[in-house]
């Protein structure tokens, strides 16, 4: 085992015999920061200082128990002794899992259990060279990446689209090198031309010349622009694209944790900045170093001594880039921190709209908008500031460089040892130089967005998901449906487990019925035979193959779910009908609404199956929802079904409704159902009574409800109860 | 008998606190002797040291203590101990860098429970600011500091935050 390899050897030489496992914890017993060793072996649990000084040992059978008490941010591993419980060790969150891990190894060793196995999951990872924390999936570590890799990464969307970037470029290079021919003409005007006062054709020549160029320039222009929209374009549109897919492909455990509005900004506004600096960027940095290359060139050819002036203040206007390129990038990243709060909250507030009208609470709902806007235009002035500022402070170093030039090569043209045309051309050409250099700026704060955004695009697309897909799937076609729970435990978060140890054995076509009070783990049951999450400990198998090992596509063909909270597509019920199966046909989608009992009211409906619903569409009851979502289910034909309380918070008749068309969706089927009215899952075949996320009673209702002072039937009793007190106020 | 829907409030000279020779944190509530309690904060941001929820093992409510500083010294030290213990949250005292490299951003901190350093993949996901000048920072691994007012902070800290708040 890894971990075990690190123990300090003036541990390692003091321990009673072979350390079973041994770890370091970050934290010293009086909570302050600092390292401590804690060792197993077969004899005792002990804990050293880093020097090998022992801080406290707990000889093996003194310990009846041990527990990984998790508090906020960090933990305690508590060993109940004989003489009462001892703290082991203390540890912040990072290493709450190995802890977690060493108190089951505690617990399994005194009681001569089975001993657990540390799971790779388990061992916090640090990247070896610079010792910072290694995402979860990822073997190389974020700052020992190599430097440009952001960059190299975002100018591989720009691949696929080399001939035509490739056709910019070489157009961007033509109109660079005709740029700079006005000015050589201008020189050849006032030198050759007009000081000489040589009339003729000579005039119209190089006037023509000079129209020709512009002539060009402008067709060159137009050209490389339209090419960079159409690439521009392009790219975004990948961009998004890939961004979508990442965030459909992450697992529900993701978005379990974030608030779901924020990334609906992000897929277009991150996309844009990306593009800015890809299209425009590039070929902005490519054209303008070309540029600033030959025109240093065409300068040192006219005159070297007089171009050395014009090089004094560029030292100045680089170090001054570099002093102020990490700001800009911070500012922007605070800017766009300042948009996000705001867009987080206008999601909230518009998708609670209900609430914050029915308590009316417009006028907080506005203050607390206005107060994150105020913090977002004070971020703006502050970005758009520094940059306003930047601006005329480049223009004025590089200024200088143009004053010295006009002194030192002015005096030169009185003392006639420079020509007044040649001047003139260094100065034209010195203004195009310093184009480029207060671009440079421009260029800073286009990159640093979009590093910035680059760096949020791909934190979504790094996340591994927590459900990865099968390497090699195995080939289930049609399943039969049977399912198996082998000793499975999961929690949301690792070791706070909402279900543990179950076991259960489901024959196909079976209906079982999952009952217990709310948070007993009925819904966690649930989305793992989706596999929504992966358990934690365990498996499950369908026909013999485990979850882990079925493609999920495959997966949610065989499984049709109806919800708790039904959720229906912006569309025509017809396309919600048929999510599943877009190539069903009208004769499908009416026969699987009949069966779902809702095929009269969608007729009576103006426009039938056409009827929009969803966010800008008809509002259909909460029961017409549920037997829409029944009908989804049933075109789905899935071999596994989920009932989630489909007929909770509707009335008796809908009830009875609903509860017809999923006897009809049932048959044949392997079903789980959970209800909180317990009388509607008569018809189950067996019912599984969960408590605290483990399996206390099985059997049908009749058989439970003989139990006497069992669990189903004191929540069975307490329903009655409750009707009775519901029938009084009725 | 007590109504179980009712907060129960322990007054506070019913009860003593102490610490077990193990460590653990202990005490007698109204002439009950409990050999471990866990302590919660009730409002963690809003009233650090005061309603804090007393529970045993089992997490079951024994009572609600109303203000730590209304109970005896050593009561008081125990479970001000027994907190900081559970609410693992140290007080910044300097920041001394916050620095991006490539896509972690690292803080290196002066805390009351020592040195420490934070590795964050964004700062939109990892700070909170609860109001006031309090900034909670949480890092990749779930640990979590706190700043109790950043504009108390010296000068070379203000620096070092001025473009990341």
């Amino acid at each position: 085992m890894s971990i075990q390899t690190n123990l300090p050897e003036a541990i390692r030489s003091k321990l009673s015999g072979e350390p079973i496992f041994s770890t370091k914890t970050d934290l010293q017993l009086d909570g302050h920061f600092g390292e401590l060793w804690v060792t197993v072996t077969e004899r005792e649990v002990s804990t050293w200082r880093a020097d090998g000084s022992s801080c406290l040992n707990i000889a093996a059978g003194e310990w009846k128990e041990a527990r990984a008490a998790g508090g906020v941010g960090g933990g305690t591993l508590v060993a109940d002794t004989l003489n009462g419980p001892v703290v082991i060790a203390r540890y912040t969150a990072a290493l709450s899992s190995v802890f977690g891990y060493a108190a089951k190894l505690l617990t399994a060793m005194s009681k001569n259990e089975e001993r657990p196995a540390l799971s790779e999951k388990e061992v916090p990872r640090y990247c070896p060279t610079c010792g910072n924390p290694l995402m979860e999936g990822t073997q190389v570590c974020a700052i020992c990446k190599s430097k440009g890799k952001v960059m190299a990464r975002m100018l591989r969307y720009a691949k696929p689209y080399k001939s035509r970037m490739i056709l910019a470029a070489v157009l961007l290079l033509c109109t660079t090198v005709v740029e700079l021919v006005p000015p050589f003409l201008t020189k050849v005007m006032i030198d050759d031309v007009l000081q000489p006062k040589t009339a003729g054709s000579a005039l119209l020549w190089v006037v023509l010349g000079l129209g020709a160029t512009m002539l060009l320039m402008a067709a060159m222009q137009t050209v490389r622009g339209l090419i960079g929209v159409w690439v521009g374009s392009k790219l975004m549109g990948d961009l998004r694209d890939d961004i979508y897919k990442s965030l459909m492909r992450l697992s529900l455990a993701f978005f379990d944790r974030r608030q779901t509005s924020q990334f609906i900004g992000r897929v277009n506004s991150d996309s844009e900045a990306m593009r800015q600096f890809m299209t425009d960027g590039i070929i902005w940095v490519a054209g303008e170093s070309l540029r600033i290359v030959a025109i240093f060139a065409i300068m040192f050819g006219l005159d070297w001594k007089l171009t050395l002036f014009a090089l004094l203040p560029m030292p100045v206007m680089v170090l001054t880039s570099l002093k102020i390129w990490p700001k800009i990038g911070r500012r922007w990243y605070q800017q766009w921190r300042s948009i996000f709060r705001l867009n987080v909250l206008v999601g909230d507030s518009l998708q609670g709209i209900r609430v914050v009208k029915a308590f009316g609470q417009e006028k907080t709902e506005i203050s607390r908008y206005s107060d994150a806007n105020r913090e977002l235009v004070r971020h703006n002035i502050r970005i758009e500031g520094l940059w306003q500022l930047m601006f005329p402070l480049f223009a004025f170093i590089a200024g200088i460089g143009t004053l010295l030039i006009w002194y030192n090569g002015g005096s030169q043209v009185i003392g006639n040892q420079l020509q007044l045309g040649t001047l003139m051309a260094l100065i034209a050409y010195l203004t195009m130089l310093f184009g480029p250099l207060q671009w440079v700026s421009q260029m800073i704060n286009w990159a640093s967005h979009a590093i910035s955004a680059a760096d949020r695009v791909f934190e979504i697309m790094d996340t591994p998901s927590d459900v990865p897909e099968a390497i090699d799937p195995a080939p289930i076609g049609v399943i039969q449906g049977h399912v198996v729970f082998d000793n499975v435990t999961y929690g949301y978060e690792k070791h706070h487990p909402v279900l543990k140890g179950i076991n259960l054995q489901v024959q196909a076509g079976e209906m079982i019925g999952l009952v217990g009070h709310s948070g007993a783990g009925k819904s966690t049951f649930i989305n793992l035979i989706c596999r929504f999450y992966d358990t934690d400990e365990g498996r499950i198998t369908i026909d013999g193959t485990d979850l882990r090992g079925i493609s999920q596509t495959d997966l949610r063909k065989q499984i049709g779910v109806v919800l708790q909270e039904t959720f229906l597509f912006d569309g025509t019920i017809a396309e919600n009908i048929a999510y599943s199966k877009p190539d069903a046909t009208p004769e499908e989608i009416m026969r699987a609404a009949k069966i779902a009992n809702a095929h009269d009211f969608i007729v009576q409906l103006p426009d039938g199956y056409d009827t929009r619903v969803g966010e800008r569409g008809h509002r259909l009851s909460g029961g017409e929802k549920q037997r829409v979502a029944i009908a989804r289910a049933i075109i789905h034909d899935p071999r596994i079904l989920i009932l989630d309380e489909a007929t909770a918070s509707v009335d008796t008749e809908t009830e009875r409704q609903i509860q017809e068309a999923i006897s009809r969706l049932v048959k044949g089927r392997t079903t789980f159902a959970i209800a909180h009215r317990l009388s509607t899952l008569r018809n189950a075949d067996r019912l599984v009574v969960l408590d605290k996320g483990k399996i206390v009673e099985v059997g049908t209702h009749e058989e439970l409800l003989d139990l006497e002072g069992g669990y189903y039937r004191k929540l069975v009793d307490a329903q009655t109860e409750l009707s009775k007190i519901r029938g009084v106020e009725g | 008998m007590n109504d179980p829907y009712d907060i129960r409030i322990i007054e506070p000279d019913s009860l003593f606190f102490s610490r077990g020779p193990g460590g653990v944190f202990q005490g007698v509530i109204d002439g009950k002797t409990f050999e471990e309690l866990v302590v919660f904060r009730t409002f963690p941001f809003l009233y650090p040291n005061r309603f804090i929820s007393i529970r045993n093992p089992k997490n079951e409510e024994i009572g609600i203590i109303r203000d730590i500083s209304q109970l005896d010294t050593e009561s008081a030290s125990e479970i001000e101990r027994e907190l900081q213990f559970r609410y693992f949250l140290p007080r910044v005292t300097r920041v001394d860098s916050v620095k991006q490299k490539n896509d972690l951003w690292l803080w290196e901190l002066q805390t009351t429970l020592g040195p420490t350093r934070l590795a964050m993949r964004n700062l939109h996901e990892h700070m909170q600011f609860p109001g006031g000048g309090r900034i909670i920072l949480t890092d990749m691994n779930g640990r979590r500091c706190e700043i109790p007012d950043w504009k108390a902070l010296d000068n070379h800290s203000r620096m070092q935050l001025t473009d990341v708040i």
